[in-house]
């Protein structure tokens, strides 16, 4: 997503991009990063924890007002909570790419790579 | 002690294999820089988020696409009013739990947190508009191509300051 940050950036917006894997993100040179530890599916936090919600929010825009430095990273301080660690943050079925990985290991290498095939629907 | 957040605790072997091969690999870019040219109390903000999320009464999201072409992810883009509600949308992203943004849409796009910062005056207004994308992109040509000036125009039309950009 820092991919499409950079373009709303580069029009003319002020943006900042919360993120999950947030080296992975800063590796495409996004802008503004604020990194947060808390699972997939769950990023802002738990459904109905309007506190967590709230204070991720301001956390990542007190970020964006703060930062001078293209490129910047903050790591917000946001712990996700214990009894939630086991939490189902995954999809409720293997994504069609694992699966198809499963029966063609050796096309593995293509996703290490980026050489995937062109595919235009 | 600031804490440091670990990139990698929430992701799989496989996938923190990619990530990792993928961030080595990278060559350091250019980067764009447009500073804050008001208070943020006074700014209009914009969310986007890659949970491939739809209004019901707007077009899914193509996931038989995706289960036929492994490597293809649907490149186009929702618009997400900013009155809307978890029961208004589906989330066809098929990499992640549908199920808690479909409880609470405020897991990955907090609409309801945003009003309340417009409430107590911590930002200047919600946008009209909202985005929502699918995050599995493989092949990010058409979303930057097509989805990407699309989705510009329609901040411009809206007066947008800041865009916060939620991961999924």
């Amino acid at each position: 997503m820092g991919l499409l940050q950079r373009e709303i950036e580069a029009a003319g917006f002020t943006t900042i991009c919360l993120s999950i894997i947030a080296d992975l993100t800063a590796s495409v040179s996004a802008p503004r990063i604020a990194a947060i530890e808390h699972p997939f599916s769950l990023t802002m936090g738990y459904p109905g924890d309007r506190e967590t919600q709230l204070a991720v929010l301001q956390a990542t825009l007190k970020a964006l007002v703060e930062m001078e430095t293209p490129g910047e990273l903050r790591h917000l301080p946001f712990e996700w909570p214990e009894h939630l660690a086991d939490v189902a943050s995954g999809p409720p079925e293997s994504p069609p790419i694992t699966n198809y990985l499963m029966k063609h290991p050796l096309q593995f290498k293509k996703l290490l790579t980026r050489g995937f095939p062109e595919v235009r629907i | 002690m600031t804490k440091q957040v670990d990139s990698f605790r929430f992701v799989s072997k496989g996938t923190r294999r990619v990530a990792k091969t993928w961030i080595d690999s990278a060559e350091p870019k250019e980067i764009p820089w447009t500073p804050l040219s008001k208070p943020l109390s006074e700014c209009r903000v914009a969310m986007i988020s890659t949970g491939a999320m739809a209004l019901k009464s707007d077009q899914p999201f193509d996931q038989d696409g995706e289960r036929q072409y492994p490597w293809w992810g649907d490149p186009t883009y929702r618009v997400i009013p900013k009155r809307t509600k978890a029961e208004d949308i589906k989330v066809y992203h098929l990499h992640i739990n549908p199920e808690f943004a479909e409880r609470d849409l405020n897991c990955l796009l907090p609409l309801d947190r945003l009003a309340e910062l417009e409430e107590s005056s911590e930002i200047g207004s919600v946008a009209p508009s909202h985005y929502s994308y699918m995050g599995y992109t493989t092949q990010p040509e058409q979303l930057l191509e097509e989805s990407a000036p699309a989705i510009i125009r329609n901040l411009r039309d809206e007066f947008v300051d800041v865009v916060v950009l939620v991961p999924a």
